[in-house]
C-alpha cells in the first residue's frame, strides 16, 4: 500500500470525526471549556482574595493546567474520540463495505487509532495553548513556565492522548458498541482505577494501572495517588495500555466476521 | 479467460454453528450478463455474497471471481467489484459525497476522481451536500449503487437493490442495470423480486434452504417439463369430446372462452388444431401459456421442499 492510499485514509477519518459535531462539541467543552472555566474560577478568587488566593497562572498554576489537561481532561475527550474512531464504522455497517473494497482489514483498523489521536491532540493542543497563554497572563509576578517545560509538557499531553486513544480504539473495535466502550474506558480510567489506587493492600500491583504511570512521567510538580516508580516502569506500563489493546482490537477486526 | 464464468463456486458450503446456511454449492455466473439471484429470505442468497465479498469465510469448497481463486486473490479482485451487500449502509451524520470519499480513499485516486460522475450516474448530483441522513430510502440505494461505481467495476453485486425504491425508482434501476451490462460490465443482482428479475435479468439462479435447485438463461428457467396450450374456440364440449383419450393430450379442461390442454410436446399443437378443425370446431386462437418466473420458482422451490419434507 502506497503512502497517498494511507494519507487519503487517514483524512477520510479524520473527516468522520471533525464532521461529528456531537462528539466534536462534548469534547470541545470537556478541553477547552473547562481550562477556561478552571483559570477563569482562579482568577476570581485571587481577585476576592489575593492573600487565601494565589494568582490562577504562573508555574503553580501552569502545572495544575497541564496535569488536569492530561490526566482529567484530554482523558474524557481522548476517550470520546477514541471510541467514535473505533466503533464509527461497525456501528454504522460501514465496515462491511470497506472490507469488500478488498482493503486489508488490518490497514483499515490501523488508521483509526492514528486519525483519533490527531483530532484529540488539535483540540488538546489548541487547550494547551489556551493554558500557556494564561499562565503568563495570570501570572501575577510568580514565575512562568520555560520552555523545556512547556515542550516536556506538551509531549506528556500527547503522550496522554496517544495512549488513551489507542486504548479506547482497541476496545471499541471489537465491540462496535458505542456505549459498551464509553462505559468501558471512561469506568475503568475513573471509576475503577481510583478505587484500586486507594486499595493499599494491592501493593505494587497498583503500578500496572495506567495513571500511576501516566503520573510517574509527568514533567510538572504534583503526585498521583502517592505511588512512584522507576521511570523505566513507567514507560512499559504506559507502553503496554497502548499496546494489548491496540493488538487485541487488531486481532478481532481481522478474524471477526464483517 | 473471457468464457470463463465471472462468478463459479464449487461445493461451496457455510455452517453458522448448528445451521447449515449454504450447502454444496455449484454456481456459475457468465460474463458481461445480468444475472438474478433468487431464493426466499433466509434462503441463503447474502451468505454467498458475504463470503464472495470475504466479509465471512466459507466452511468448505472454492471461490472463484474475475477468474481468480479466492480468498486468495481477494484484494486484486476486490478491486475491479462493486457491491451493496444487504442494504446500503453510510455514516448518517456526513455527506453523500463525503459517504463517497471515505470508501474510495480507501480504494486509491482514480476512484476519488469517479465520484462527481458517479453522483450524476445515479441523480445524485444536486443533493450530494446534504446529510445522508435527509435522504429517503431510494436515495441511499442510489447512493449505494454509487458507491459500487467508484472502482469502475467489471462486476457490480446488488443485494436486494430494488428495496424500497417506488416504481419509477425501480425503472430507473432496471434501467441502468441494461445499461451497465451494455458497458460489458456484470451485475450479480440478488432479489426476492422475481417479476423484476424477469425483466432485467438474462440468467438466474434459484437457491433455496442453501441449495443450489436451478440455474441458466431466464428462458429456459421459464421452460415447462410439459407444454400447455389455451385453445380460443366455441362449442368447447365438442372439443373436449374430441380431444378425448388423444394421445397427445394428458389433460384437458374448459376455460372461459374455450379450452386449455396440457401436451406431451408442445410441437402437438398443430396436429391438434387440424382435429378440432376438422371435427367442426371453430378455433379462433392458440396460445402456448408462458409462465411466470414467480410461477416457476415456486413450483421449483415447492417440488423441493415435498421431496426434503
Amino acid at each position: 500500500m502506497n503512502f497517498d492510499i494511507t494519507r487519503r485514509m487517514l483524512a477520510a477519518e479524520i473527516l468522520k470525526l471533525r464532521r461529528n459535531r456531537t462528539i466534536m462539541t462534548v469534547a470541545c467543552l470537556l478541553t477547552f471549556g473547562m481550562m477556561a472555566l478552571t483559570f477563569g474560577y482562579d482568577a476570581i478568587q485571587h481577585a476576592s482574595n489575593p492573600t487565601q488566593h494565589g494568582p490562577a497562572g504562573g508555574l503553580l498554576g501552569f502545572g495544575r493546567a497541564v496535569k488536569s489537561l492530561g490526566l482529567y481532561f484530554a482523558l474524557l475527550a481522548a476517550s470520546l474520540i477514541g471510541t467514535e474512531a473505533g466503533t464509527a464504522d461497525i456501528s454504522s455497517g460501514v465496515f462491511r463495505d470497506l472490507v469488500a473494497t478488498g482493503r486489508s482489514r488490518l490497514v483499515l483498523f490501523g488508521v483509526r487509532a492514528p486519525a483519533a489521536i490527531l483530532v484529540t491532540f488539535a483540540l488538546t493542543g489548541t487547550t494547551f495553548l489556551l493554558s500557556i497563554a494564561l499562565s503568563f497572563v495570570l501570572a501575577g509576578g510568580q514565575p512562568t513556565p520555560s520552555l523545556s517545560l512547556i515542550l516536556q509538557s506538551a509531549g506528556w499531553i500527547l503522550l496522554c492522548n496517544a495512549v488513551v486513544c489507542a486504548f479506547a480504539v482497541g476496545v471499541g473495535s471489537p465491540t462496535g458498541s458505542r456505549g459498551a466502550t464509553l462505559v468501558t474506558v471512561i469506568g475503568w480510567q475513573t471509576v475503577a482505577t481510583e478505587l484500586l489506587l486507594h486499595i493499599q493492600s494491592l501493593g505494587s500491583a497498583r503500578d500496572a494501572l495506567l495513571t500511576p504511570g501516566l503520573g510517574q512521567l509527568m514533567p510538572v510538580p504534583g503526585d498521583v495517588a502517592g505511588i512512584s516508580m522507576a521511570a523505566g516502569l513507567a514507560v512499559a506500563v504506559v507502553a503496554a495500555w497502548a499496546i494489548v489493546p491496540t493488538l487485541i482490537g487488531g486481532w478481532r477486526t481481522q478474524t471477526t466476521d464483517a | 479467460m473471457t468464457n470463463t464464468p465471472i462468478i463459479e463456486t464449487q461445493q461451496l458450503s457455510k455452517r453458522f454453528g448448528e445451521r447449515q446456511a449454504v450447502l454444496d454449492l455449484n454456481l456459475e455466473v457468465p460474463r458481461g450478463s445480468a444475472f438474478g439471484f433468487l431464493g426466499h429470505n433466509g434462503a441463503g442468497k447474502t451468505t454467498l455474497i458475504r463470503m464472495l465479498l470475504g466479509l465471512t469465510a466459507p466452511s468448505t469448497g472454492t471461490m472463484h471471481m474475475l477468474g481468480r481463486a479466492l480468498p486468495q486473490a481477494h484484494s486484486e479482485v476486490l478491486a475491479r467489484v462493486g457491491a451493496i451487500v444487504e442494504e446500503p449502509h453510510f455514516h448518517q451524520h456526513l455527506t453523500g459525497r463525503e459517504n463517497l470519499r471515505v470508501i474510495a480513499a480507501a480504494r486509491g485516486s482514480e476512484a476519488m476522481d469517479r465520484i462527481e460522475g458517479s453522483l450524476r450516474r445515479v441523480g445524485l448530483l444536486d443533493r450530494g451536500d446534504d446529510r445522508v441522513r435527509t435522504y429517503s430510502q431510494g436515495m441511499r440505494q442510489r447512493l449505494g449503487v454509487a458507491r459500487c461505481l467508484l472502482p469502475d467495476p467489471e462486476l457490480l453485486i446488488l443485494d436486494e437493490p430494488m428495496n424500497g425504491l417506488d416504481p419509477g425508482g425501480i425503472l430507473e434501476l432496471r434501467t441502468m442495470v441494461r445499461d451497465l451490462v451494455g458497458e460489458g460490465r456484470t451485475v450479480f443482482l440478488s432479489s426476492h423480486l422475481l417479476d423484476e428479475v424477469e425483466k432485467t435479468c438474462d440468467a438466474a439462479a434459484v437457491i433455496d434452504r442453501g441449495r443450489l435447485i436451478a440455474q441458466g438463461p431466464i428462458d429456459t428457467l421459464l421452460a415447462q417439463d410439459r407444454a400447455e396450450l389455451e385453445i380460443g374456440c366455441g362449442q368447447t364440449h365438442l372439443a373436449l369430446d374430441v380431444l378425448d383419450g388423444h394421445p397427445a393430450v394428458i389433460n384437458a379442461r374448459e376455460t372461459l372462452d374455450g379450452i386449455r390442454l396440457i401436451l406431451t410436446e408442445i410441437g402437438a399443437a398443430a396436429q391438434i388444431n387440424s382435429t378440432l378443425v376438422e371435427s367442426g370446431v371453430p378455433v379462433f386462437r392458440l396460445e402456448p401459456v408462458r409462465h411466470s418466473l414467480e410461477q416457476r420458482f415456486l413450483e421449483i422451490t415447492s417440488r423441493v421442499g415435498e421431496a426434503q419434507s
